[in-house]
């Protein structure tokens, strides 16, 4: 984040602005980047923007995945409803903006010591909760505390294990102090569990009230069931149109699929992939499929016969016909996965390494390299994992029979997948989230000693390099490690990828989007109710 | 106005007419009903509401036909007693047990039905009718009717094992309870309120959830099955031997013997995720079972030629074979056919929630969970397994209903 | 009467010591699903670090006897305690569901019942006529469908392609009841479907079993026309069986109802039932599952107490 005039950049921005590529918010940041005032931003921007959004109106947004026991500690976020609903109420220290770049939230800049092992981020002095107290660096500090710590519990400590300290400086400077350098961690600072919560004055945070920074507040509300929100109208950013947000937790797929039909609501989080071309000819509604960094993983324990061999492994990857299973399971719906865990839409992504394709001839000639011809195993897998796991994994294990592979697929409950099955059986499918750079992905579940390393994978060049990368704030240099991980992980890694999932989600007539949005999260990165607008 | 609508009116007339000079009145009354209908339906629908009706007459037609020459196949392929009962069956019962015949066949026979495998990949995704694959292929290209006629020995063999242990054990205890009373009576009954007063769904989530996981193996299946096996027997031994202690050895030997191959057995047939399923099945209805049987059994005890027989001195086993059972075969038959369908539903329900048969072996149940969400743009793929289910269960109530009026010694 | 009162009074106490047993039961259910609440709640999150700080903070580290007594101890009180997962009271979080599933068990219940007794008398008048056979044929099919695709074609036919009925029966406070009635009526519907079939051919079967009777050959001999054989002679002794049923459905209905809420997105109590077992929430489990038990004890003895009453001869025993 150097101050400097870049002519380049300003050309970039201004094309950007008419396309619609770009929010007036990261428009102003980036411009100050630029190095020009913000009264010549504003007048840029005015001349450039093409999209104009009205404002108004309540927007009626079905979400997928909430659960009665949910509740306000960010600490526990998991469903997408409170995913949803805290980038809607609350706020975070950056954001990923809709062109996947990163932007300021409650912090205006951020800058790095050389080493990368300090960080200090400036906050935003306008920003205030909704109960009308400023946001002071106390709250941020409570917290990121909130997540670190023995008597923490949250989902999201493991992001924050390199954190030796995180002090004010001042009441709107923030020093966030780590053990060894990473360059990611403004980016690390998106992650939704990281959410800005009032401070209790002794160190920790009022999270139960539900008070946040975000664009709007909640006015009444039911876990799992509706929550209704107004406009905050002290808020920092730019944006949130709407007057008013109605979220409703709409598990079921048809329930969802019939309210936006009927003009039930106006925008739902997703749709099943079944009805996605039936639900394309309504000319009332604008289905959105985003390529993002999602992805559906398939471990294999690289400690455990019979995939300790990597001519296994290989034999396993080779045998899947993804095209197939993209077509039939995602209905086109997702990106063609190569066994390394980084997706087209991130940050670094390796474009010249080969694809992997479907090779069954292949794969029985590994397999009896290795002494494993007519390999049997199981492969566990429950319906929570993907709309389709389970279907995808039977059509996997037919795609194999011509590899000479039996795998049989074993249906686990739903209920308690993540603590039975995953990381305890040798194959299994998993879903993952995005994750901002490929830096907190491969720190959390491909180092050797991470605790989800869900591929049980020792390699000690990975290994090596990911340390190395972390702390490298040379753009090429960190671009060339990330490159030869990705060659190691597909190569080597015990990580069949089958592929990375689409957002899918829909509109209703009349709801309109900037031509960009981001891939973080469905929806807009979460963020469709401050960024999208009511047609006038 | 288009041939059709001629021929239909005219048919209908003239059939109207017809019954009334040969004084069919219900008939006639039918008849001219429809045509009554038919003209207002012609008015909102048009032509193809009337073709919609045509069509279902004429399927109702011909579900009449093929019920009536089963029947009659039936009866002369049947011995001279079961001849004389099966004339009085109506047509219903003869249409059910066609149903049934077919789908018992179908399952047995499925492999050799079934053009493709229960698995197999043959085509893309949602790839419409045509002549290889009579009802089209499914999400994974899977061909549609192949799943259907597996799903018909999976889910029936399923449902049918369930309700029929739900039955052994409840109408055991329920027998068991009414002839000896007492202390026993009331542990019974008092369970079986215990388990009742848990709702279904919500019984099976729970047990489904305990043993679905790494606990759905051969031998937790099996011990489980043993000790069902065992409760039953030991049931069965109580009944049989009462007070003698030789009798006891010798019926627990038995009972050992006999649970263990059972358990067997029913491993080779079945697999453990299944066998556990059938289990949480019966372990559900059974109470419901003992309530019946004891209700039906109790009123049946306390009639004098019982009494005369306790006079006699003779065993509760004897009097449960000979006096008891006889007498209430009725409302338990037709309890069982209701349960049938009852567990048939539990099985598709706990499919909707997850749980459930093993993939990619095909049920009915999740045949329509599978597709569910299509029927809202019109698509009629969910609705075939769904008529299916549909269809076996009417045909089972229709039997029962038949068997329910024989046994009321109804005449008219 | 007083044989009445003693039986009520005798049948509570056995209903207490049933859901002291049922209680029982739930909690070791719930302690050996696999996984326990903090892993639940932590999901793909979980570490062992913050896995052993939430267990502590929920006082998981307790043996499981010792929080089964607490709980009890509380709930003789009439204290059913705090979710372990949201930290609120139990009576808030399921109280306002339960009214809704309430509500809605009793709206199938006004619809289902009346019409479920009138189709039966009509049936057994009418028995083995095409009416007959084409009201039993339609009930049976409509029990015979899952009852989410019963769901979901309603859906289709009445909400998408008419527009007549909202597809989801999402509820707010500002509804007038004439609102209610309306958003909430196809799943009401959908369980009128479900529960009548069993009720009407109940009904049917009590009647015709009482057809051969000698008293109903002699009211027929006397030359009383048919619907009046059935509506004054049978149907009064055929009540004890009909009530009986009527009041196992009437406890589905309030009992077996998740599906439909998941369906129509309606806010009732099998819904949380559901995710708080998913969630390993033992406290509202209970207290689901002891609502539900105790709703099925008082509506089997209510049942019992209607069989007694509308029979002269269980009312007066020799």
């Amino acid at each position: 984040m150097k101050k400097k005039t870049d002519q380049v950049l300003l050309d970039r921005l201004a094309q950007a602005a008419r396309t619609g590529d770009i929010s007036r918010r990261s428009f102003m940041h980036f411009a100050a980047a630029a190095g020009i005032t913000a009264s010549a931003a504003t007048g840029l921007w005015g001349t450039s923007a093409a999209a104009n959004p009205t404002p108004g109106g309540t927007f009626r947004w079905g979400v997928h995945d909430g659960n009665t026991s949910d509740t306000h500690d960010p600490g526990t976020y998991v469903t997408r409803q409170m995913i949803f609903l805290a980038h809607t109420h609350r706020s975070y220290l950056t954001l990923i903006e809709a062109d996947n770049s990163l932007g300021p939230d409650l912090a205006t800049s951020w800058e790095a010591s050389p080493d990368a092992m300090q960080w200090t981020f400036e906050l935003n002095p306008d920003a205030s909760f909704h109960s009308g107290k400023p946001v002071t660096a106390q709250d941020v500090i409570d917290s990121l505390n909130h997540h670190r710590g023995d008597s923490s519990t949250s989902a999201a400590k493991a992001l924050l294990t390199d954190v030796t300290d995180v002090t004010a400086d001042g009441d709107h400077t923030v020093v966030v102090s780590l053990a060894r350098g990473n360059a990611d961690l403004p980016w690390l600072m998106t992650d939704y569990h990281f959410a800005i919560c009032p401070s209790n004055g002794d160190g920790t945070i009022d999270w139960k009230s539900g008070d946040g920074t975000g664009p709007y507040k909640i006015d009444s509300g039911e876990f799992g069931i509706r929550w209704e929100l107004t406009r905050h109208d002290g808020w920092h950013g730019e944006g949130a149109y709407f007057d008013k947000v109605t979220m409703l937790v709409l598990n079921d797929p048809n329930a969802r699929q019939t309210a936006l039909v009927t003009g039930d609501v106006d925008c739902v989080s997703l749709i099943e992939l079944k009805t996605l071309a039936l639900l394309q000819r309504n000319p009332d509604i604008s289905v959105d499929n985003i390529p993002s960094g999602g992805a559906i993983t398939m471990p294999m324990f690289c400690d455990t016969e019979p995939f300790s061999d990597v001519r296994v492994r290989t034999a396993l990857k080779l045998a899947m016909n993804r095209d197939e299973i993209i077509e039939k399971i995602a209905f086109g719906a997702a990106t063609k996965g190569n066994d390394f865990h980084l997706s087209p839409v991130q940050p670094y992504w390796p474009e010249d390494i080969p694809q992997r394709e479907y090779d069954p001839d292949q794969a029985k000639s590994l397999l009896k390299e290795a002494g494993q011809e007519g390999l049997s195993v199981n492969l566990s897998v429950a319906d929570s994992v993907y709309t389709g796991a389970v279907d995808m994994c039977v059509l996997y294990a037919e795609q194999a029979k011509a590899a000479g592979i039996n795998i049989k697929v074993v249906r686990e409950p739903s209920d308690g997948y993540y603590s039975d099955v995953w990381l305890k059986k040798p194959f299994s499918a998993v879903s993952w989230g995005a994750r901002p750079t490929p830096d907190v992905m491969f720190t959390l579940a491909y180092k050797d000693d991470a605790a989800w390393n869900e591929t049980r994978w020792q390699n000690e060049r990975f290994n090596e390099l990911l340390l190395q990368a972390k702390s490298e704030l040379d753009e090429t240099l960190r671009a060339e490690m990330y490159h030869e991980m990705c060659l190691l992980m597909r190569d080597d890694g015990g990580t069949l990828l089958p592929f990375f999932n689409n957002w899918v989600y829909a509109r209703g007539k009349g709801v309109k989007r900037h031509e960009q949005v981001a891939a973080s999260w469905g929806c807009d990165g979460a963020r469709a109710a401050s960024r999208w607008w009511f047609e006038a | 106005m288009s041939a059709f609508v001629i021929i239909y009116y005219t048919l209908l007339l003239g059939a109207s007419c017809l019954a009334a000079y040969f004084n069919k009145r219900s008939a006639f009354l039918l008849l001219f009903s429809l045509t009554l209908v038919s003209f207002i339906l012609g008015i909102i629908g048009g032509v193809s509401a009337l073709r919609i009706v045509a069509i279902l007459a004429g399927l109702l037609g011909l579900s009449a036909m093929v019920s009536y020459a089963f029947r009659e196949f039936l009866i002369a392929i049947a011995s001279h007693n079961l001849a004389k009962e099966l004339r009085t069956a109506p047509l219903t019962a003869a249409f059910g047990m066609f149903v049934i015949f077919t789908v018992a066949i179908a399952g047995i026979f499925a492999p050799l039905i079934a053009p493709y495998g229960e698995a197999q990949v043959i085509t893309s995704a949602f790839a419409p009718a045509d002549a290889n694959m009579l009802l089209g292929a499914d999400q994974l290209g899977r061909d549609v009717f192949s799943r259907l006629v597996f799903g018909a020995r999976n889910t029936v063999a399923l449902a049918l094992a369930g309700t029929v242990m739900a039955f052994l054990l409840g109408a055991l205890a329920g027998l068991l309870a009414a002839t000896t009373g007492g202390w026993f009576d009331q542990a019974l009954a008092r369970t079986s309120d215990v388990i009742m007063s848990i709702p279904s769904l919500i019984f099976a989530l729970l047990m489904l959830s305990i043993f679905g996981g790494d606990l759905a193996n051969d031998t937790t299946s099996f011990w489980l099955l043993t000790g069902f096996a065992g409760v039953v027997g030991l049931l069965m031994v109580t009944a049989i031997f009462e007070n003698s202690i030789v009798g006891w050895a010798v019926g627990l030997a038995v009972l050992v013997g006999v649970s263990t191959a059972f358990s067997g057995f029913m491993l080779i047939i079945f697999n453990p995720s299944e066998i556990i399923l059938i289990l949480v099945v019966a372990v559900i209805y059974s109470p419901r079972v003992f309530r019946l049987t004891r209700a039906v059994a109790g009123n049946v005890v306390v009639m004098d030629y019982i009494e005369a027989a306790k006079l006699r001195g003779e065993k509760t086993w004897y009097l449960i074979r000979r006096e008891i059972l006889p007498n209430s075969t009725a409302p338990l038959v037709a309890e069982f056919g209701l349960e049938f369908c009852f567990v048939f539903l539990l099985i598709a329900g706990l499919s909707f929630l997850g749980l459930g048969i093993q993939p990619p072996t095909a049920d009915w149940g999740s045949m329509v969970r599978e597709n569910a969400t299509l029927i809202s743009f019109g698509d009629i793929t969910p609705l075939i397994p769904a008529a299916a289910i549909a269809l076996l269960t009417v045909a089972v109530n229709f039997v029962v209903d038949w068997m329910l009026y024989r046994s009321s010694g109804l005449k008219v | 009467m007083g044989d009445i009162l003693g039986l009520v009074a005798k049948r509570l106490g056995m209903g207490l010591i049933i859901l002291l047993v049922i209680s029982i039961i739930i909690f070791f259910m719930v302690e050996l699903l696999p996984g326990d609440i903090a892993q639940a709640v932590l999901g793909q999150g979980a570490t062992p670090e913050n896995l052993a700080a939430l267990r502590k903070e929920m006082g998981l580290d307790q043996p499981a006897v010792l929080r089964y007594l607490h709980w009890l101890s509380g709930a003789v009180t009439l204290d059913f305690g705090n979710s372990i997962v949201t930290g609120a009271s139990v009576a808030q979080t399921i109280g306002e569901r339960f009214a809704n599933t309430l509500f809605l068990a009793a709206y199938a219940a006004a619809i289902a019942v009346p019409i479920s007794i009138v189709l039966g008398v009509l049936v057994a008048l009418l028995r083995n006529s095409i009416f007959d056979r084409v009201a039993n044929v339609a009930t049976l099919t409509s029990i015979s469908s899952p009852e989410f695709f019963l769901g979901y074609i309603l859906i289709l036919y009445l909400a998408v392609k008419t527009g007549m009925f909202p597809a989801i029966a999402s509820l707010s406070n500002d509804m007038s009841f004439g609102d209610l009635l309306y958003r909430t009526f196809l799943p009401a519907l959908t369980l009128v479907l479900v529960v009548t079939a069993h009720m009407m051919r109940m009904t049917r079967a009590a009647i015709i079993n009482l057809l051969a009777s000698p008293y109903i050959e002699m009211a027929r001999l006397k030359g009383t026309p048919p619907w009046k054989v059935i509506v004054k002679h049978a149907l009064p002794n055929a009540w004890a069986p009909i009530i009986n049923v009527v009041a196992l459905n009437l406890a589905y209905l309030i009992t077996g109802v998740v599906l439909v809420e998941v369906v129509f997105v309606y806010p009732g109590i099998g819904q949380a039932l559901v995710d708080a077992v998913s969630k390993r929430d033992f406290p509202v489990v209970q207290a689901c599952c002891l609502i539900f038990a105790a709703t099925f004890i008082l509506l089997n003895l209510a049942a019992d107490v209607g069989s007694i009453l509308t029979n002269p001869r269980l009312r007066h025993p020799k």
